[in-house]
């Protein structure tokens, strides 16, 4: 609990009060949120998400939603993308890459890449090396 | 338009570019004199350095509004800038033993955990996980 007497204390204290205080619900959030971020990989679907919560699939949605903002589906999305600009970093295959992170399909990765990050994943790549060589020339 | 700058109003530029390299671990990125007393100066995160920039912006220095607002916010404990970390209680203990003040301790709330330090130059600044 905060318990110091600043206006923010305050402010924060009324919210985790009276937003965070179904802690049935915030364990089932953050298990999940937990459970994608270890199998990000996977073919992950909310019936499967859903059984390792023990809750109906459209209230998890509900959830997920509601604590974090965003459905998993979105947030899925962006842990792979974020993990894909890492291996791409390191050398690895566009292909590679794609399969590596849960990605059905290149063609979808890259559609998908160029539209959350501005690039192809291979101009994105080009540009890691690329910075990567610059730095080392000083 | 892409979210490349963001701001913090610093009362002293030459310190706070000391506490956010040395301290937090940024990294100096641009580095450009405007005046005698002002520069362009940005820092970045060390692990994304192509990432969104901080300007570190001497504004309560020359316009009297930034400052009293400064004020304002920290007096209240408000942190008007975040940054995101994988383990704040592993941040915190790192922070404590290079002296920096915490005014919220890791605290977990909801579905994130927070800290909020104060950075020297007159801002709150929080850490936050996720959960």
């Amino acid at each position: 609990m905060i318990e110091e007497s600043t206006y923010y204390f305050k402010q924060a204290g009324k919210v985790m009060n009276e937003y965070y205080a179904n802690e049935g619900q915030l364990n089932a959030v953050i298990g999940t949120r937990k459970y994608i971020d270890n199998h990000f990989d996977k073919d992950l679907k909310l019936d499967l998400l859903s059984d390792v919560r023990f809750t109906s699939k459209f209230h998890l949605l509900r959830l997920f939603k509601k604590y974090y903002g965003q459905t998993p589906k979105q947030y899925i999305i962006g842990k792979r993308i974020e993990k894909a600009k890492e291996f791409l970093k390191k050398g690895r295959t566009i292909t590679d890459t794609c399969f590596e992170v849960g990605f059905d399909t290149p063609s979808s990765f890259s559609t998908l890449f160029k539209c959350r990050v501005g690039l192809t994943p291979t101009e994105f790549q080009k540009r890691a090396t690329f910075t990567k060589f610059d730095k080392f020339s000083f | 338009m892409k979210v490349k700058v963001t701001s913090i109003p610093v009362q002293d530029q030459e310190k706070a570019l000391q506490f956010y390299t040395e301290k937090l671990g940024f990294v100096k990125k641009v580095d450009v004199p405007l005046s005698e007393h002002s520069r362009w100066l940005t820092v970045v995160s060390k692990e994304d350095q192509e990432g969104v920039e901080i300007l570190l912006e001497p504004a309560p220095n020359h316009f009297e509004p930034s400052k009293i607002y400064q004020q304002a916010l920290f007096e209240a404990g408000i942190p008007y800038t975040q940054f995101n970390s994988d383990d704040v209680q592993r941040d915190y203990e790192r922070l404590i033993d290079l002296g920096v003040e915490f005014s919220v301790k890791p605290t977990a709330m909801g579905t994130v955990k927070i800290a909020v330090f104060n950075d020297t130059c007159g801002n709150n600044i929080q850490i936050v996980e996720m959960l």
